[in-house]
């Protein structure tokens, strides 16, 4: 479930929480399709973001994520804490692109 | 390589609010916050009359790094709901904010990554404050900006040598300035009067093994700081893993499928702190 900012919102959307201004006031409620009137809306009030169903794959693959946490851990593999900490950080990012 | 003298390092540390770079309302809410009997409604008041800072406060605690995400709506509400101790940290955490981010790109992501997992994990380990452990997250490598500004060539050196020589931040730390900023950190937070268990968490949270107040604290901001690091969020100086101290570990009693919950648990709310500009 991302996070949108206002400016890349598009009709057809649906919002996964209220969407609520900076200080704090509900705009929107839950489960609403959002239209072009409805997102001229939102980007004229004080909305840092909307929750928006459905997963977004992330934009960096796979493969490069795991060889980046591979580099970050080169220095301690082998210390059995870290190897389960790595372990569940790969099982976590691989869950991300499923 | 010379190293600094620490000395002549915590002089000039302890002088940094003669810079010009600090701004002007960091300098009048640490006048403040150093009075040990300064009232929450004094806090509220300061904060209040700031409209930036007003924003800043109003949308840091309404992110989801904190237990109410988009329910407050008035800074009285935030100061009664999270106490002064909380307060005070969130007040120093957002007036330092743009300097993390002038200073140092991804230091402000690392830092607030870490109050998130700090939360998280406190709350699973029925800790009675989590927000103040929070805090403790947000306000962790708070030495680091202090070095940066108040050393900036120096630090960019031991920046260039992390890279260089594959070791982490905190080692070349010690190798250009005889200390680290988590002494650093320590020093400038006991000057300022914080509360003492933060002063000891920012000291002790890359040994947390050798606290002895704060032992559950710095142990949670240790493992929240290393998640942050192994999750790839942020920038804290370097992107290496260093050890966990194996007490911290046994002291939380953390199993894989414990750290796979936190980092699930925290996954939605680090791509909505993306955005988290103040």
């Amino acid at each position: 479930m991302p996070k949108i900012a206002p400016g890349s919102l598009e009709p057809g959307m649906k919002t996964a929480k209220p969407v609520v201004n900076t200080s704090g006031m509900v705009l929107l409620g839950e489960n609403t399709e959002l239209t072009p009137e409805l997102i001229d809306r939102i980007r004229n009030m004080e909305v840092d973001g909307v929750w928006i169903q459905g997963l977004s794959k992330p934009s960096v693959p796979m493969e490069e994520v795991v060889a980046e946490l591979d580099r970050r851990f080169r220095l301690v593999g082998g210390q059995p804490h870290m190897d389960i900490i790595r372990k569940a950080v790969q099982r976590h990012i691989e869950g991300l692109y499923e | 390589m010379n190293s600094m003298d620490v000395r002549a390092v915590r002089e000039k540390i302890e002088h940094i609010n003669a810079l010009p770079t600090i701004p002007k309302v960091l300098n009048r809410l640490l006048a403040l916050i150093e009075n040990p009997r300064v009232s929450l409604n004094e806090i509220s008041n300061f904060i209040s009359s700031d409209p930036a800072l007003t924003t800043k406060v109003l949308r840091m605690v309404n992110s989801p790094v904190y237990g109410f995400p988009g329910r407050i709506s008035s800074v009285n509400q935030a100061v009664i709901l999270l106490g002064l101790t909380v307060v005070k940290g969130l007040l120093l955490g957002v007036s330092v904010f743009e300097l993390m981010q002038k200073t140092m790109i991804g230091l402000w992501e690392h830092s607030i990554g870490t109050a998130l997992f700090s939360r998280i994990i406190a709350v699973r380990a029925g800790h009675k404050e989590p927000d103040e452990v929070s805090v403790d997250g947000l306000l962790h490598d708070i030495g680091k900006v202090f070095l940066v500004l108040q050393f900036p060539s120096e630090y960019q050196r031991a920046l260039t040598q992390t890279k260089e020589d594959g070791i982490i931040i905190h080692e070349a730390e010690k190798n250009h300035f005889s200390t680290t900023h988590a002494s650093v950190g320590s020093w400038m937070a006991r000057k300022w009067r914080f509360p003492a268990k933060l002063i000891d968490v920012i000291e002790y949270h890359h040994k947390p093994h050798l606290t002895k107040s704060t032992a559950v604290e710095s142990a949670i901001v240790h493992i929240a700081d290393i998640l942050v690091r192994a999750r790839g969020f942020g920038f804290p100086g370097d992107d290496l893993m260093t050890p966990v101290q194996p007490e911290a570990w046994d002291l939380l009693k953390l199993t894989e499928r414990d750290i796979l919950e936190i980092l699930e648990e925290a996954e939605d709310s680090l791509q909505a702190t993306e955005d988290l500009t103040l």
